[in-house]
């Protein structure tokens, strides 16, 4: 695809702001169990640039979480602190359950004003809203509508397939099962945005830990022509997986701009 | 599995040598001689899994299986995400209690998860052995099946002394 210089730049300023925003994720305290009585585990919530070291607290209460057989499970007791959300979760049934942090698309308008150096933002504004809050002389306003989907995948003991999905933003589809990655071993997602498998989506790769190391050793991806990453994870630990697709809409009325976000937080086992 | 499949294997995973049982004479032997060293501290028995891999890393025959509730099978890390999670009647069946340091005699036909005689060629033999509140360690010994007798020298890891690993055709 061949994109106009001046379109590239307003792209990349607006990836960049996007990026700017907080990074979210979910940690269960367990990815692996095995138990034939179902186990207990308690799952962070926050909204934090660092790899799993928790910052903000975030909505735990609207966590999804999907069962092996594909039934809503109801969460335990849930605690909300100034730093993280901690939700007590039960598995009874052995496979695979989903934990899900996702819903409603979030509006977010840019402009610029004449002799000003920097862009300004209007959040939870979307394309219909923007002209009673933008200033007379606003500029190159863009509005884009954004899906945020954190997510993370827990198996009691034997792996399971249930993996819905939405057809709503941007979706990781795992090829290679989540609760299957181990050290040393190829790992392979795709992602589709609305339901279709996209090219371009940039996605970055980070191994806990990066406190207590120099360079944080990010992995940069771009998903090909059938929306597929391949990677190897080199070390054993847990590692968050950040993903991020913009593309341009026509004759849509809430934006200009359409795009999702994915975390995923999993673990590459010791092999 | 069959019950009378499962008979065998409880067998065979106690330590004894299946020559007496066994209907018909089966060619290969396995025997290993299992060394775990005394560990200085807190000492909790080590959770040992012993299997045969294909040369594509497929385990093909679970030998032995040394363990304590099922809360613990997942920290047996490679055993349990290649083997164990998958097939819960293979862990009932070849389940056995853990055991303190020593020194182990072992001995087992050379045959599948389905009691089929393996066929020559290539293979691995892994031992995991994780110590709660210790260390792990991962023993590897690729080998070929000939038809000759083989003998193996396992080199000492921090959780295995020098243990040893004999084909007997």
């Amino acid at each position: 695809m061949k994109l106009k210089p001046l379109f590239i730049a307003a792209t990349s300023l607006l990836l960049a702001t996007q990026a700017s925003a907080h990074n979210r994720w979910l940690l269960p305290s367990h990815f692996n169990l095995s138990n034939d009585k179902g186990e207990w585990i308690m799952v962070d919530v926050t909204a934090s640039n660092e790899t799993f070291f928790v910052d903000k607290p975030m909505g735990a209460e609207r966590m999804v979480i999907t069962g092996p057989d594909g039934k809503r499970v109801r969460a335990g007791s849930l605690y909300k602190g100034h730093r993280k959300s901690v939700v007590d979760l039960q598995l009874t049934q052995s496979g695979t359950y989903q934990l899900q942090l996702a819903g409603t698309p979030s509006y977010f308008t840019r402009y610029e004003v004449k002799g000003e150096e920097k862009p300004k933002f209007m959040r939870n504004v979307n394309k219909q809203q923007r002209d009673a809050r933008l200033p007379k002389d606003a500029i190159n306003v863009e509005t884009l509508e954004g899906y945020s989907n954190v997510l993370s995948f827990v198996t009691l003991n034997s792996p399971s397939v249930s993996f819905p999905l939405s057809k709503q933003g941007l979706e990781l589809i795992p090829v290679t099962h989540p609760s299957d990655i181990a050290q040393g071993e190829p790992v392979e997602f795709k992602f589709a945005f609305n339901g279709e498998v996209k090219a371009g989506v940039n996605v970055e790769i980070i191994r806990e830990g990066v406190r207590y190391r120099n360079d944080p050793e990010a992995l940069e991806l771009t998903s090909d022509k059938n929306g597929a990453i391949k990677f190897t994870p080199k070390q054993a630990g847990r590692y968050l997986l950040m993903a991020d697709y913009q593309q341009d809409v026509s004759d849509y009325a809430l934006a200009d701009k359409v795009g999702g976000r994915v975390f995923l937080t999993f673990e590459a086992v010791l092999d | 599995m069959k019950k009378s499949l499962v008979f065998v294997s409880l067998l065979s995973l106690s330590g004894l040598s299946l020559s007496g049982f066994s209907s018909q004479a089966l060619a290969t032997e396995l025997k290993l001689e299992l060394n775990l060293p005394q560990q200085t501290g807190e000492y909790h028995n080590p959770y040992v899994a012993i299997w045969l891999e294909d040369s594509s890393g497929k385990s093909i025959r679970t030998l032995a299986l040394w363990r304590e509730g099922a809360k613990w099978l997942k920290d047996i890390r490679r055993w349990w995400r290649k083997v164990g999670r998958k097939d819960a009647e293979l862990v009932d069946a070849i389940t056995s209690a853990t055991h303190a340091a020593g020194r182990y005699q072992l001995s087992f036909d050379a045959v599948d998860d389905n009691q089929q005689p393996l066929a020559a060629g290539d293979y691995i033999l892994r031992i995991e052995v994780v110590r709660e509140n210790g260390g792990r360690s991962m023993v590897k010994q690729p080998f070929t099946l000939t038809g000759k007798s083989q003998r193996f020298t396992l080199a000492a890891t921090p959780e295995t002394a020098q243990s040893t690993f004999i084909i007997k055709e």
